[in-house]
């Protein structure tokens, strides 16, 4: 960004130096002299080089390696006896017992894991919590979690019960915990999801009564009758910030929940243990899920010590999720084997250039990396790990898919052994640690579990797709600057270097409008009664147009489609709003990167292609009509329910009409329900920039 | 003809001051609708709007202390005024039901905001008049309406209420709404001549916030030597042609004002005047202060807590500026050395500076003011607020200042930038202090830029005075 900024700085050096005396310029102030005089060429090259530089992305990705020495994994002999993995067992016997004998009743199995766990020798408690969904505090983006307050009164009718149990490490201080989260449905849950139980309850059974730990042991049984997320969201937010109202819940059943919430010190670390389904594969499989909110990874180390101790230890196949239907695409697997062949004629031209992968090795990392760029700008995290992210805790999710049927008990006890070992594995690692982790990465991109894309390599290829906008804007302002002195003969009001100043207020009024936009499904969601949300989306795009055309009739400076000739030039227009769009998208790339290129991917072509319509109209050649449909495509894709509609396309569901606005509309609400930064950018960032262009596109010049 | 112009430029003069006060007063709305939506915004919080030193948290917590019947200072929570204490101090306590907290504050830092508007706006009348009257002077315009001058008081004051910065930290419940309004009185008296009032401004704001100290300086040449000016050589040019030809030309009106001019002398009497009243309101600022302070420690306490305090930069939470993170890297025994290198920086660049624009005393007050602003232990936007709104005083001057578009981003994209990097850092724990850090240089290397950019335009401007000059008495000769 710097580089670029400076860029910009030369660019302006020379358009200003028109009245002092001609010195020659430095060399640095010459390059952009020559960048900005070439802008065209060279913003097809960076855009090219950029677009490629993704591509390659799969092909850079580096093997993981362990970067905190303290961790250890692997190092010591698990001391996990049958005696524990059949406390295991047992516990889910008997809450299959349970079940089979009384349905509903909601508390029993939390009472009954609660008995587990004091047997244990851990200090239970109960929670009660609230699912209540998230609320909207569009302002609240950039202060910490808040607390979590219950607003009105509650009812009776659907609470959630959360156990936890502590084990007070015997080596410890009591200042520093782990977490271990299994979210279990007690009234609809499988049994699938009880062997997750059985699993945790044989590693609490063992570390209960082992020595070397020296953080203490916390296991929390959510409820995830109303989601996975929310029980642990709500749990952290009691932990960290008690709420002292007296909560209505207490009152609610029997169980007595108040006073009783107990805390082990800072959390060093949380895993989230979820056994579900199947595995295809002949191995038990365990998936790795770890994008929490506005694309936030933990830790890289957590990751490579679950992935070393599954893969070398226990034997599990590992996975992280990908894009399936990308597997299968012909255009990516051609650029697959183009890579490998180039790879292979450098190998054959010199032997230490090893950087070709096979084509199916460059599917497959492209379609993870394709998923983790999916989520992470989403901003949506992908499991209840997300919640700890909030609050500065490295979290992942492991879900093990067992290869074996639930009823085969002759296969459980040694799968149980199996998951057991793993996560005490884990567990020992990060209680070796002495510093929170912090040795390696937070920001990268995963292709494999084993490979990962570190946040020096990717942004190059972000930096590359942007770097035009600064020239191009840079080569505009000059343009616009001599057409309007050309335009302009009065010499009072020429305001020599203030140009810009009218194309600034019509971008900030359209900014302005987009901050607007971004405000109002909060105030709909106010409206009372019970909407669709098809007739919500009418009811924001009818005032979003209204609010346009009141901006437009009543600031006549500021109306995109003025036809006040002498207003502003469309260059020093385009330009204006190329900087604004570098200047969100660079923020936005800080914020969240997968957002950001995903934006850039959209914003940038458009942002550069853009001119005004009608004289290309006018001049009918081919060469000006393919350009202005260019620019009208261009435009139309940048729309954002027209993207939207796209990928749905892209994905196999067609949509059209009311029934696209109703979908994109609850694909909005979930965006800012779970507070993801990636519907701010939409709103104040993407949005005005696509309005810009239109009028751009439309300028009566 | 003419007639019909006076009547369009009458109603040009009724129009442009109605929709001033439109923009002044929608500016005032606009505060007020923030304020009423404090939990929202969370802005008292922010490091780049309350420093240790403008925090009205850190304020209502030295009132407790005082109440209390403990020093103020006590426990290094309060480090600024103790007459500031004991005039904001009881509004921090009082709260209306119903109504946000800290709302009686809020008002009266909306009231300082408009105040120093006002009397930005009458600064701006004033060096409008100047400007007017010594291009006359200078013979570059010719008719007695000042078309083409821009009016910069009004443009001041409005940039200075419409400032994000100013609303950020009017809203935010820093105290730098009323340091600003201190430094604005003293320019304020200086140039309408009103000598106890510049006085009054000079000692209060040096009181609250010690670096508006270097403001003697213009402020004397302010009192000395009179309004901004072009270069006085240029006078005597002009004059010299005009004594050519004074056979052909009539002997005019301003002739006798120019001879005025030209001696430029220097009005001893006013100056120490001026020394005087300073010295009056210094004593009476002390003695009030060691009254409030009688108990708990005096004078003392209050100079080791404050100026001390700024001194030697004991606070090393993060702000915008660059001090913190370098004194939280240096090894103690180099500290004292390096506070000495650091805050000589501002008193090196006094002098030159000084000598340089002596004869535009505003412009160096505005220039001092942005270079303290940025070379401040704790700086906030508040104080970019007051520059920026100063530096708009001169947009006649500096219309072809260089870089303005790329300034505008800089500080656009940092201002924005700046709450990103601090929600990496402290909330999610990704970024480190680096990105905070580096985001701060950067603000410092934008302002760099923009005081050096501007010192170029003034130059530029007199420069092209000169050769205007130049040109027109070539012209006369022949």
């Amino acid at each position: 960004m710097a580089t670029e900024k400076r860029d910009d700085k030369e660019n302006e050096a020379v358009k200003t130096d028109d009245g002092s005396p001609k010195i020659k310029p430095r060399p640095i102030v010459q390059l952009g002299i020559f960048l900005i005089a070439h802008s065209h060429v060279f913003s097809v090259v960076f855009s090219a080089a950029g677009i490629m530089a993704l591509l390659l992305l799969p092909l850079l990705a580096k093997n993981t390696y362990i970067s905190e020495n303290a961790l250890m994994p692997g190092s010591a002999r698990s001391m996990l006896s049958h005696r524990d993995v059949s406390d295991g067992s047992k516990l889910v016997k008997d809450i299959k017992n349970l079940r089979l004998n009384h349905e509903g009743q909601g508390v029993e199995v939390q009472r009954l894991i609660g008995k587990y766990m004091s047997e244990m020798g851990a200090e239970v408690y109960y929670q009660k919590f609230h699912p209540e969904g998230n609320q909207f505090h569009p302002l609240h983006f950039f202060s910490g979690p808040d607390s979590y307050t219950l607003l009105g009164n509650v009812s009776c009718a659907s609470y959630g019960v959360n156990v936890a149990g502590i084990i007070r490490a015997p080596r410890g201080d009591g200042k520093e915990s782990i977490v271990l989260v299994t979210p279990y449905d007690s009234t609809n849950g499988g049994d699938y999801e009880a062997l997750s139980l059985g699993i945790a309850s044989s590693l609490f059974s063992l570390l209960a009564r082992v020595t070397w730990l020296s953080k203490d042991i916390i296991w929390l049984v959510a409820d995830s009758r109303h989601g996975d997320y929310r029980p642990v969201a709500a749990w952290l937010s009691e932990y960290h910030t008690p709420s002292f109202k007296a909560s209505d819940l207490s009152k609610c059943d029997e169980l007595n929940t108040s006073h009783s919430f107990r805390r082990a010190g800072t959390m060093a670390a949380a895993l989230v243990l979820k056994v579900d389904g199947r595995s295809e594969r002949f191995e038990d499989t365990l998936s790795i899920f770890a994008e929490a909110s506005n694309g936030q990874m933990p830790n890289l180390d957590l990751i490579n010590v679950a992935n070393y101790l599954a893969v070398h230890r226990q034997g599990f196949y590992v996975k992280v999720e990908k894009v399936v239907s990308l597997l299968s695409s012909t255009w990516l697997k051609i650029v697959g084997e183009l890579f490998e062949a180039v790879g292979k004629m450098a190998h054959t031209l010199n032997p230490d250039w090893n950087f070709g992968i096979p084509a199916a090795d460059y599917l497959e990392g492209s379609a993870t990396l394709a998923s983790s760029l999916y989520s992470q700008a989403l901003g949506i995290p992908t499991g209840p790990h997300g919640a700890f992210r909030d609050y500065q805790v490295d979290a992942i999710t492991l879900k093990v898919s067992p290869r074996f049927s639930p009823d085969n008990t002759a296969r459980q006890h040694e799968f149980f052994q199996r998951g057991a070992q793993l996560l005490e594995g884990t567990i020992r690692s990060v209680n070796n640690l002495l510093e929170k982790f912090h040795q390696s990465f937070f920001l990268y991109l995963l292709t494999s579990p084993g490979k990962f894309i570190s946040v020096g390599v990717y942004m190059i290829a972000f930096a590359l797709l942007v770097a035009p906008l600064p020239m191009v804007a840079a080569s505009l302002y000059i343009d616009g600057c001599n057409a309007l002195t050309k335009a302009t003969h009065n010499p009072a009001e020429n305001l020599k270097s203030w140009k810009w100043l009218d194309a600034a207020k019509q971008v900030l009024a359209l900014h302005l409008l987009g901050f607007i936009v971004t405000l109002l499904p909060y105030f709909i969601c106010q409206v009372p009664g019970e909407h669709s949300p098809t007739n919500r989306s009418i009811m924001w795009a009818t005032t979003i147009s209204s609010v346009l055309l009141i901006t437009c009739v009543t600031i006549p400076g500021c109306s995109p489609f003025s036809s006040r000739l002498h207003g502003t030039n469309w260059a020093v227009l385009k330009s204006v709003t190329i900087s604004a769009a570098f200047i969100g998208l660079c923020l936005m790339s800080i914020i969240n990167f997968a957002t950001a290129e995903i934006g850039a991917l959209l914003l940038v072509p458009m942002c550069l292609m853009v001119r005004p319509i009608k004289p290309d109209l006018r001049s009918r050649s081919v060469k000006s009509l393919l350009r202005s449909l260019c620019s009208m495509v261009l435009v139309t894709i940048g729309f954002p329910v027209m993207f939207f509609a796209i990928c749905k396309g892209l994905i196999g569901e067609g949509l059209v009409g009311l029934s696209l606005g109703g979908e994109f509309w609850t694909w909005l609400e979930s965006l800012w329900a779970w507070k993801s930064a990636t519907y701010l950018y939409i709103g104040m960032v993407h949005l005005p920039c696509w309005l810009l262009c239109l009028c751009i596109l439309f300028h009566p010049s | 003809m003419k007639n019909e112009d006076d009547g369009e430029m009458a109603e040009e003069q009724k129009k442009k001051p109605c929709r001033f006060w439109i923009w002044a007063l929608s500016s005032v709305f606009f505060r007020l609708i923030l304020i009423s939506f404090p939990g929202n915004l969370n802005l008292s919080s922010r490091p780049e709007v309350s420093t240790p030193l403008t925090s009205i948290r850190r304020l209502a917590e030295g009132y407790w202390l005082k109440q209390a019947s403990m020093s103020p200072y006590a426990g290094s929570m309060y480090h600024g005024s103790p007459l500031l204490l004991s005039l904001l101090g009881p509004l921090t306590v009082q709260r209306i039901k119903g109504q946000p907290s800290h709302l009686l504050c809020s008002l009266v830092f909306v009231v300082a905001d408009v105040l120093t508007a006002m009397l930005l706006r009458g600064i701006g009348q004033k060096l409008q008049m100047a400007y007017g009257l010594n291009a006359r002077l200078l013979g570059f315009l010719k008719s007695s309406r000042d078309k083409g001058i821009l009016p910069c008081g009004d443009i001041a004051a409005l940039v200075y209420l419409w400032n994000p910065f100013t609303i950020v930290s009017c809203v935010g419940l820093s105290t730098s709404p009323i340091e600003n309004l201190a430094v604005v009185v003293a320019l304020y008296g200086a140039v309408k001549r009103r000598v106890p009032l510049a006085a009054f401004g000079l000692v209060m704001a040096t009181h609250l916030s010690l670096y508006p100290a270097t403001l003697t300086i213009p402020i004397i040449f302010l009192l000395g030597y009179g309004l901004d000016a072009p270069p006085i050589k240029l006078f005597l040019q002009t004059k010299s042609v005009e004594n050519q030809d004074r056979s052909t030309s009539d002997v005019s009106k301003t002739e006798a004002k120019l001879k005025q001019t030209t001696r430029v002398p220097f009005l001893w009497k006013t100056v120490l005047h001026f020394v005087f009243w300073v010295l009056l309101w210094s004593l009476c600022v002390l003695v009030l202060c060691g009254l409030s302070l009688i108990k708990h420690g005096g004078l003392e306490e209050m100079f080791k807590s404050t100026y001390g305090f700024i001194l030697s930069i004991e606070d090393l939470s993060p702000n915008i500026g660059v001090f913190w993170y370098f004194f939280a890297e240096v090894f103690d025994f180099f500290r004292n050395f390096f506070l000495i290198v650091f805050h000589v920086n501002i008193l090196f660049m006094l002098l030159p500076l000084a000598i340089r624009l002596k004869h535009r005393p505003c412009f160096l007050a505005f220039i001092y003011l942005t270079i303290s602003s940025i070379l401040k232990s704790y700086p906030s936007v508040g104080d970019s607020a007051l520059y920026l709104s100063l530096w708009a005083l001169f947009v006649n001057e500096l219309v072809d200042m260089k870089f303005s578009f790329f300034l505008f981003c800089g500080y656009l994209g940092i201002s924005l930038l700046s709450p990103v990097m601090h929600n990496l850092w402290i909330w999610r724990g990704t970024g480190n202090a680096n990105f905070y850090f580096g985001n701060a240089i950067g603000y410092a290397c934008f302002q760099i830029v923009f005081v050096v950019e501007s010192v170029s335009a003034m130059l530029n401007h007199d420069r092209a005075l000169k050769r205007c000059n130049s040109k027109n008495s070539r012209e006369v000769k022949n």
